[in-house]
């Protein structure tokens, strides 16, 4: 009976390549990909909300909201009833949410998704907010920020920190889940009003992907102008401090065996502007995210066996350490350029720091030769092949396209924009948006003060492997170690882990 | 696809080898076996319209072919080594070439087996058959470049031990096995990473053993024609010597008794709870392997009776989740339980013993096991939707059985499945006598 549809997913893959030939904008409301030989559809429903919407005191409140609506009763069916009806569709109702935007996402094969489609709807448009689901998803994210992200993951916790040490002071500088105090002060009521004022109708951006038909496409559009009405105001575009020097924050973590280190700076280029193609290739070739062709990674990593892996970024990619490429709908004003150098033996922490720094002087010094640049730009070319290969993922970038502005489809201009591209244009890009004089620092380790006496007094940090190594590599380890770094004691603050997004 | 134009003696020569046509039966997609005589399998999924490939190495070895004392983790270390090239492709060239292709490179180690996958654009094909039988044929490294990886190899360990999962995993397996090689994790112990510097002359001997084309299967899916990947097979595999040793591995002896064991993690959790049991062997036509999975699923998962209790109403427990997953030799069915409060821990078991009572004695209903297979099933399928996904479902499955006809087979097996047979397997396996229990609490309050 059903065999039809499983066999139609053969035809999946043959359809995606046809997505660009078809795609039609319905205007800033809706977002289309058909593609009718897919056996499933895949739905996300953007909302121009995140946590820089979050009131002051009550960070963390957008998160939660979303959990209330995705994971908690609807007022048709309780939590247990909802997961109950989507078991045998294979389908979920999930959430994710950034800064500036909060999707509610989902993929149903076609000959269920009446089913799914019923329970999608009655969880966005009538929300139960219940007390017991919000108790329940409140003590889950204390639990996140009190056990997990201090403890379970220090790399993560490096880089959430690095993000809220970068942006304090605005709508960016806390977390999405926000902090302890803050959590705890959230009341249902809290997320009530915030449900009405920000999941509007006019706050939404409808995506479709998949063998959809037109029926559908009404339906969906008349369903939810049943959402409470409102055009929220937005905040301001975030506008980070200047950084002055090097200022450094450490995380002090007794016992830690190893030391987890991300630094980085605002950057002021967004996706699709001018000169954003050729900082993409320029940072591809410096840390390309969990590949072999990074170049910190050759340094630190390959020749030397520091560590697992070494990375940078100019644009938020959230959950590195599970993840071979960002999820679309993280779209933001403001990125940062972000190095990420995974957990190093505490022995060689402010070498590997060093090590990172000098390569990075040496780009903005140098930029990439010629041999570089094209090496990245064809590899480039052909790996923006992997960024999105299923329908839904597609439909994201779609989504982040009306975001940032760009007419066409920015899967596709990134390979002809690579083609166009010189070595000129991308070392141009190199001087204008990166430099390495001016940044935060997180460390996560042990002995904080240890670490801090030897930033500030600037003390050379030798390593001895207990594994023999080629001469250049010794040689060039001498420099490493003796690299200057400039920081003010007042620039270096220690913060016990205990009271790391309190 | 009309870059490789062949010369027909080599398209005849081709079919001197054993070649065989599936059509699709639950696995949506038409494939192709091809065997060199060495023994090399490649399962061949041709997939149209994407411009990718996904090719996938599957080497039937993992931790669980570390029988040597003081070996644990080698696997795994093994697996780094293969990226650090030959004297035809010397590491830097092999990453440049990886680089040039725009390819998507990675590998991963598992108990069971390891995977080396690569997704690259059609018109690569060729290249990528040659760089990596080359590696599988030709691996060479110096001892200099062998003892720098094992310096990446802690830095993962490093990384992970930081979580409590990793802490009660590697307990857990330690207690639940006294002979079988599952007695350590993937990752290995700690004291056996800190010595792999120093194992450089035993890691040629595991490169002699277990990478040998008999050990071997490919799977290859997405935009190529199955006759082109053959030729190419056979031209850069063929010469690959057999010479596969089986590792010693011993027998779990049977358990009589229940284990348990208190463990403290260095940093700040909230408790969390570990009731393993011993089962089966994978065996797709094995109706206690069918429902051993979907047991799990029904008594422990999203949508059980005791989630909804424990997670949902009572709110005494921040997580329950079941892992009865699909192993070479008998392994490990296990319940998870992150408890909110430590005072809690004892009603927790209790209510977990209790369920398991219930599915001993009570029989689930057609309707709500129909449900759960529907589940299954249409999980599987949705996630067969790019040449990636679809190679990385198959992985586990060609890795355990040497087959991709077992899918068919576990399906079907899993269709028959009636609520009396559900009974049947909790009554076979989740004994106490059978279980392991490890308890883990935080250091830190």
């Amino acid at each position: 009976m059903k065999k039809h549809i499983f066999l139609s997913a053969i035809m999946v893959l043959s359809a995606v390549l046809l997505i660009t030939s078809c795609q039609k904008s319905a205007g800033d409301k809706m977002v289309l990909l058909p593609v009718k030989e897919d056996p499933t559809i895949s739905i996300r429903l953007l909302f121009k909300v995140g946590s820089q919407d979050d009131p002051a005191g009550k960070e963390g409140l957008a998160a939660l909201t979303a959990s209330m609506i995705t994971e908690a009763a609807s007022q048709q069916n309780s939590y247990a009833q909802i997961v109950e009806k989507l078991y045998p569709l294979a389908a979920n109702i999930n959430n994710q949410v950034d800064k500036e935007m909060t999707v509610i996402y989902g993929r149903v094969y076609k000959d269920k998704l009446d089913d799914y489609y019923s329970l999608l709807k009655e969880v966005v448009l009538t929300p139960a907010f219940k007390d017991e689901d919000f108790e329940r998803l409140k003590k889950s994210t204390l639990n996140y920020l009190e056990n997990y992200l201090r403890y379970a993951d220090d790399e993560e916790l490096g880089k959430k920190a690095l993000h809220e040490f970068i942006f304090e002071g605005t709508s960016y500088g806390h977390i999405v889940e926000g902090h302890v105090s803050s959590v705890q002060s959230i009341t249902l009521d809290d997320v009530k009003e915030f449900y009405k004022k920000y999941y509007t109708w006019e706050n939404l951006v409808i995506g479709l992907g998949g063998s959809y038909d037109d029926a559908f496409v009404t339906q969906i559009d008349n369903d939810l102008k049943a959402l409470p009405r409102g055009k929220p105001v937005q905040p301001a575009a975030p506008m980070p401090k200047p950084i002055n020097g090097t200022q450094v924050l450490i995380i002090e973590k007794p016992g830690a065996n190893a030391t987890a280190i991300s630094f980085g700076y605002p950057i002021d280029i967004l996706r699709g502007q001018e000169g954003f193609y050729a900082l993409d290739l320029a940072n591809s070739w410096f840390g390309e995210h969990r590949n072999s062709s990074s170049h910190l990674y050759q340094v630190i990593r390959e020749a030397r066996g520091l560590n697992y892996g070494d990375y940078s970024y100019i644009e938020y990619f959230p959950n590195g350490g599970s993840r071979q490429f960002p999820p679309p709908n993280v779209a933001r004003r403001q990125q940062i350029f972000e190095v990420w150098i995974r957990p190093v033996p505490n022995y060689a922490k402010l070498f590997a720091f060093r090590a990172a720094v000098r390569e990075l002087h040496h780009l903005v010094d140098s930029g990439l030769d010629k041999e570089q640049f094209t090496l990245t730009r064809d590899f480039l070319k052909n790996y923006i092949l992997n960024y999105a290969p299923t329908t839904m993922s597609k439909l994201g970038y779609k989504m982040d396209d009306g975001f940032y502005g760009i007419r066409g489809d920015y899967l596709d201009i990134f390979p002809k924009k690579m083609s166009e591209l010189t070595l000129d244009k991308v070392n141009d890009a190199v001087k204008t948006y990166l430099q390495d004089t001016n940044m935060k620092v997180v460390f996560v380790t042990d002995d904080a003060q240890k670490l801090k006496d030897m930033l500030v007094n600037d003390t050379p940090s030798p390593i001895e492997y207990s594994t023999p190594k080629p001469e250049s590599v010794l040689e060039e380890d001498k420099k490493i170690a003796a690299y200057p770094l400039v920081i003010e004691a007042g620039n270096v603050k220690i913060v016990p882990v205990d009271q790391v997004f309190q | 696809m009309k870059r490789f134009v062949f010369p027909l003696l080599v398209l005849l020569l081709a079919g001197l080898f054993m070649t065989e046509s599936k059509a699709a039966d639950f696995f949506p997609y038409q494939y192709q076996i091809y065997t060199l005589d060495n023994g090399l399998k490649a399962y061949l999924i041709p997939v149209h319209g994407s411009g990718l490939v996904a090719y996938y190495s599957i080497v039937r070895t993992g931790s669980r072919d570390e029988w040597e004392p003081g070996k644990s983790g080698f696997a795994h270390f093994f697996e780094h080594m293969m990226f650090r090239g030959t004297k035809k492709y010397p590491g830097p060239v092999y990453d440049r070439m990886v680089t040039e292709m725009g390819a998507d490179a990675n590998a991963y180690t598992t108990d069971d087996y390891t995977a080396f996958h690569m997704v690259f654009p059609a018109q690569f094909l060729e290249k990528v058959v040659d760089l990596e039988s080359d590696r599988f044929e030709h691996l060479s490294y110096s001892e200099s470049d062998f003892k720098t990886e094992a310096g990446a190899v802690y830095g993962e360990f490093r990384k992970g031990r930081v979580n409590p999962w990793w802490v009660l995993e590697e307990n857990l397996y330690d207690l639940a096995f006294v002979a079988h090689t599952y007695k350590h994790t993937t990752i290995g112990f700690e004291a056996d990473i800190k010595n792999m510097p120093n194992m450089y002359d035993y890691s040629l001997s595991f490169f002699k053993r277990y990478y040998r084309p008999e050990n071997v299967v490919l799977i290859v899916t997405g935009d190529f024609e199955p006759e082109q990947a053959q030729t190419l097979i056979k031209k850069y595999y063929a010469d690959w010597k057999k010479g596969y040793v089986a590792p010693q591995i011993k027998k779990e002896p049977e358990q009589t008794k229940e284990r348990s064991k208190e463990v403290t993690y260095p940093g700040k959790t909230l408790p969390i709870l570990a009731d393993a049991y011993k089962g089966p062997a994978f065996n797709p036509e094995d109706k206690m392997v069918a429902g051993a999975y979907l047991l799990g699923d029904l008594a422990f998962g999203k949508n059980s009776e005791l989630y909804k209790k424990l997670v949902l109403d009572e709110q005494k427990v921040e997580f329950i989740a079941d892992d009865f997953s699909y192993h070479r030799d008998p392994n490990l069915l296990i319940i998870y339980t992150m408890v909110k409060n430590s005072n809690d821990i004892s009603y927790v078991q209790g209510e977990i013993n209790h369920t398991i009572e219930k599915f001993k004695s009570e029989a689930v209903s057609e309707s709500r096991l129909n449900d759960f297979k529907d589940h299954v099933r249409y999980s599987f399928l949705m996630n067969l939707d790019t040449p990636d996904h679809i190679a990385g479902r198959l992985a586990r499955f060609v890795a355990l059985t040497g087959s991709l006809e077992s899918v068919d087979e576990l399906f079907s097996t899993m269709q028959q499945l009636t609520p009396d047979d559900i009974r049947a397997v909790a009554n076979r396996y989740l004994q106490s006598t059978r279980s392991t229990v490890i308890t883990l609490e935080g250091e830190q309050q």
